[in-house]
């Protein structure tokens, strides 16, 4: 079902959406967009390229709370956070970051070990997926067709989104996402002419260039193992790195955290909140010794985690191109580059 | 005169591959190459063929001072610096970090930085706005004839109209979005603590997730903690990937600093930090 509506229309839709349940969307904050929980239809705003977090955060929180208790001896009163199951809607988002939901349920739901909390909101989302404007040249921070992702891919959303002009095309790409279009008032019907856009638009991303040449996942691995007592190649690499958690908290395919107990006032919450490999206390262990000192172990084990380690055990590159890492990097270091000169090495 | 971007890589370039040749040090951190031209990145020469991949552009924005205390005390550097950059040498040899004889510090009068995020140019708004280094042992251009007119402190003036209350409510809104990546501090040449005081658990300072009040435990915590150590260099903020104008605080707290102690942070080498320094003539403003 392909159906049209006008980007001045866009809080009409918003509204529609909300109704339906919990609605997330891009929305234009200080310093750049972010997706949010929309309060108001007029929030949501499509005029971007996309969000400075991934919508992992949506599955994901940085912050999220198992346990909340009152501390005393013997414990006072402890309670288990259930996992939210509201309906939601995330829209808005990109391909590469709707690919990014696929590698992320390999770790939160795929290798047995289920994580309540990802698959209740995970269960509970329908996507609605938004390309990539193909008329215009890829940033140069982005490389998602490098690892097979089209910038206008329908795959993994429920419905998805094309621009025409100022027109806003939605297609429905599974029964969930058709379902919830039927639903919706104020949406005008496709013509023929309008099909044909959306499917060549499709077309047109799978061709789409961004800076990097094609590769090979299992070259890539071989290649990265074989390089793994190279240090100086690592030394080298990781010279500028500072070691701060930009790459790991922008990205959408990161997926370490810690739990701890925050407590305050005798009233505590043990909670989950993002961790990063970059720092230098990830590794530190409880008998002091830490296994990853040095910075170019650090980049070294991010590296090869997302382009080593997770193909062997996954079959998978842990990384959708979408370029955060590069983009907000303090001191410009680009990951792929550090993968294509490990290529050359 | 008009600064050449070029001409200052060749004569960086030329100085690194001479004082590696000659063994007089051991390494050279200035900029190389990134991923494409806007965005160069801080760079390390080892050798003298390395000296060629050295890159100085409007965009080169990084503090290679930053780095200085990565490699063992006695390692033999040679520094390419901007002014800013220098007052963090200076900084951190006034606090011995690092040792003025370990150092060659090749100095560039530059103005016309950009940020490559946004294409701003970077001035006295967000760094302390000098032209040229406070210390160097080579040259790398003429000096810049004059200083900028205004002070870096301008920028303050909208901040210091609000009262405690409204400066409160700013600070709560603009660290409310802090994620703590923590790029703030690796991005901070005066930032060299180990362990950080936020990474400790016993005692436990600070939360680990950012809401807001662990945001502000952090945040407020290091702000005071690079009282009068802060060189105003900006990077702080460039490196914020949701740019929090962490600038200001810090500011606010140097002109404090230099109206109270009558000195600005890593100007001279004589000098000693205002907060480890006590003198008989020193301010009681403080305590008021």
């Amino acid at each position: 079902m392909l159906k049209k509506t006008t980007l001045n229309q866009l809080s009409d839709l918003a509204f529609a959406l909300m109704e339906k349940g919990t609605l997330v969307a891009p929305v234009r904050q200080n310093a750049g967009f972010q997706f949010r929980e929309i309060t108001d239809a007029k929030q949501v705003d499509l005029n971007f390229h996309n969000t400075v977090i991934s919508p992992k955060s949506v599955f994901f929180p940085q912050t999220e709370d198992f346990v909340r208790y009152k501390t005393g001896r013997p414990v006072q009163e402890a309670e288990a956070v259930e996992p939210q199951g509201k309906p939601l809607i995330l829209f808005g988002v990109r391909p590469c970051d709707v690919k990014s939901f696929e590698i992320m349920d390999i770790h939160f739901s795929g290798t047995g070990a289920v994580d309540p909390y990802w698959q209740a909101r995970r269960e509970a989302a329908t996507i609605i997926g938004y390309a990539f404007d193909v008329g215009a040249p890829a940033e140069s921070e982005e490389f998602y067709q490098t690892l097979g992702i089209g910038a206008a891919d329908p795959e993994g959303s429920d419905i998805f989104m094309v621009r025409h002009g100022d027109d806003l095309l939605l297609k429905s790409i599974t029964g969930r996402g058709e379902a919830l279009l039927a639903g919706i008032g104020g949406l005008t019907g496709a013509s023929a002419d309008d099909e044909k856009y959306f499917d060549d638009t499709v077309a047109a991303g799978r061709d789409f260039k961004t800076r990097f040449t094609c590769v090979d996942a299992k070259a890539i691995t071989k290649k990265l193992e074989d390089l793994f007592h190279h240090t100086d190649f690592w030394e080298k690499a990781s010279n500028a790195c500072l070691s701060c958690g930009v790459c790991t908290f922008v990205c959408p395919t990161c997926y370490c955290f810690d739990i701890c107990d925050e407590t305050l006032f005798k009233q505590g919450t043990r909670r989950r909140v993002w961790d990063a490999c970059m720092f230098t206390d990830f590794t530190l262990e409880a008998s002091g010794h830490n296994p990853r000192t040095k910075v170019y172990q650090r980049l070294r084990q991010k590296i090869n985690h997302k382009y080593s380690y997770h193909v062997r055990k996954y079959g998978v590159i842990s990384c959708v191109g979408c370029g955060r890492c590069t983009r907000y990097c303090p001191v410009n270091i680009d990951i792929f580059s550090i993968v294509e000169e490990a290529m050359k090495a | 005169m008009a600064v050449s971007f070029q001409q200052i890589e060749e004569k960086l370039k030329t100085e690194a591959r001479r004082l590696l040749e000659s063994g007089q040090v051991s390494l050279v951190l200035a900029w190389g190459e990134g991923y494409d031209e806007n965005h160069p990145m801080p760079y390390v020469a080892k050798c003298p063929s390395d000296a060629d991949g050295i890159v100085f552009n409007e965009y080169c924005t990084h503090n290679p001072a930053r780095y200085l205390v990565r490699y063992p005390r006695g390692t033999k550097i040679a520094i390419a610096v901007k002014a800013a950059d220098s007052r963090a040498v200076v900084q951190l040899i006034q606090e011995d970090k690092v040792k003025r004889h370990d150092l060659v510090i090749l100095g560039i009068p530059v103005y016309g930085i950009k940020n490559p995020k946004t294409g701003e140019l970077i001035d006295d708004r967000t760094t302390c706005g000098l032209y040229n280094p406070v210390l160097y042992d080579v040259l790398i251009a003429e000096e810049v004839h004059g200083q900028p007119v205004s002070s870096p402190y301008a920028v303050l003036a909208e901040y210091e109209a609000m009262d405690q209350e409204a400066r409160f409510a700013f600070w709560k809104k603009e660290l409310d979005r802090c994620i703590r990546c923590y790029a703030c501090r690796k991005a901070c040449p005066m930032c060299y603590c180990d362990p950080c005081f936020i990474d400790q658990n016993k005692p436990k300072w600070g939360e680990k997730s950012p809401d807001p009040a662990g945001n502000l435990m952090y945040h407020l915590t290091r702000f005071h903690h690079l009282a009068g150590r802060c060189i105003d260099c900006g990077e702080c903020s460039r490196a914020c990937p949701v740019d929090i104008p962490l600038y200001l605080f810090h500011k606010k707290v140097a002109k404090d600093c230099e109206e109270m102690f009558g000195q600005a942070a890593g100007m001279s080498i004589e000098d000693k930090p205002v907060l480890v320094n006590f003198r008989m003539e020193d301010s009681d403003k403080i305590l008021e």
